[in-house]
């Protein structure tokens, strides 16, 4: 996959009705640095990896992800929200190193 | 030199530890998620006490379903997702799902909070695991309430140490 870093996926589902539960999956492509070892210690320094990851629906912040250096290359994650009005599906991704990487999907209820 | 049987050395590690604790949840961490500090490198007893202390964790599989391979080709690369079965109201819901791997050393993969917007306590990811072992997952509910599953998944390569 020759994707660029950063870059953000969100998969929801084509139709939704209104008023159910619909699931979706957020993917970004990010190395998620494992921690590196040499001679069985773990080498200091700042390892780049997402440790946040905010779920946004119509404006508001409907669940939040604390992740770790645990969570394999290109992290992806499965949520699910209870879907009321036609409007954006927002997913952010923060690293260690700054990095702040932000996707949508537009939510268009039946 | 002993204080009730407590060496002096003990005692500042205790001390420096309480303030690492302390500090750990806010400020930039807190900013940038509340694992952007590496979690310690620790025994997955030692993770669950520093979360839950010494709440008691109940035994979830009536309520959690929790899926992963039995084998994984890959352990840089395998397939979780766990599912509550809980109503979502702001009266009932659940707050918070823990996935955690025995065998890694920094057991906590992730920590997914949620919200009665989310509908369903649903979450899936694609986790590291660095060796055959137990992976758990557990619920907290809103009113401070916990239930665990565990699974064993078997590791064919490596994760290397997530």
């Amino acid at each position: 996959m020759s994707a660029e870093m950063g870059q953000v996926k969100i998969r929801v589902p084509g139709s939704i009705a209104r008023g159910s539960v619909a699931r979706a999956r957020a993917l970004v492509i990010h190395p998620n640095e494992r921690v590196e070892r040499k001679d069985g210690k773990w080498v200091e320094r700042n390892h780049r990896f997402v440790s946040r990851v905010v779920v946004n629906y119509l404006g508001l912040d409907i669940a939040e992800f604390d992740t770790s250096t645990s969570i394999g290359e290109n992290p992806s994650f499965g949520f699910a929200f209870r879907v009321t009005e036609p409007g954006t599906l927002k997913v952010t991704f923060f690293d260690t190193h700054g990095g702040r990487f932000e996707g949508a999907a537009e939510v268009k209820p039946a | 030199m002993t204080l009730r049987g407590v060496t002096r050395r003990e005692v500042f590690r205790g001390a420096a530890a309480a303030a690492v604790a302390a500090a750990w949840p806010h400020g930039r961490a807190r900013a940038q998620g509340f694992l952007a500090n590496l979690a310690p490198e620790e025994p997955v007893e030692k993770t669950l006490q520093r979360l839950f202390g010494s709440r008691p964790i109940k035994d979830g599989s009536q309520v959690i379903t929790l899926e992963l391979p039995l084998i994984a080709e890959d352990g840089g690369n395998v397939a979780l997702s766990v599912e509550v079965r809980s109503p979502m109201t702001p009266q009932s819901y659940v707050k918070a799902i823990y996935v955690l791997s025995d065998k890694n050393p920094r057991p906590l993969n992730a920590r997914f909070n949620l919200t009665p917007a989310c509908g369903q306590a649903y979450v899936a990811a694609n986790l590291r695991l660095a060796d055959t072992g137990d992976v758990r997952a557990v619920a907290e509910m809103q009113d401070g309430a916990l239930f665990m599953v565990k699974q064993s998944v078997r590791v064919v390569v490596a994760g290397c140490a997530a």
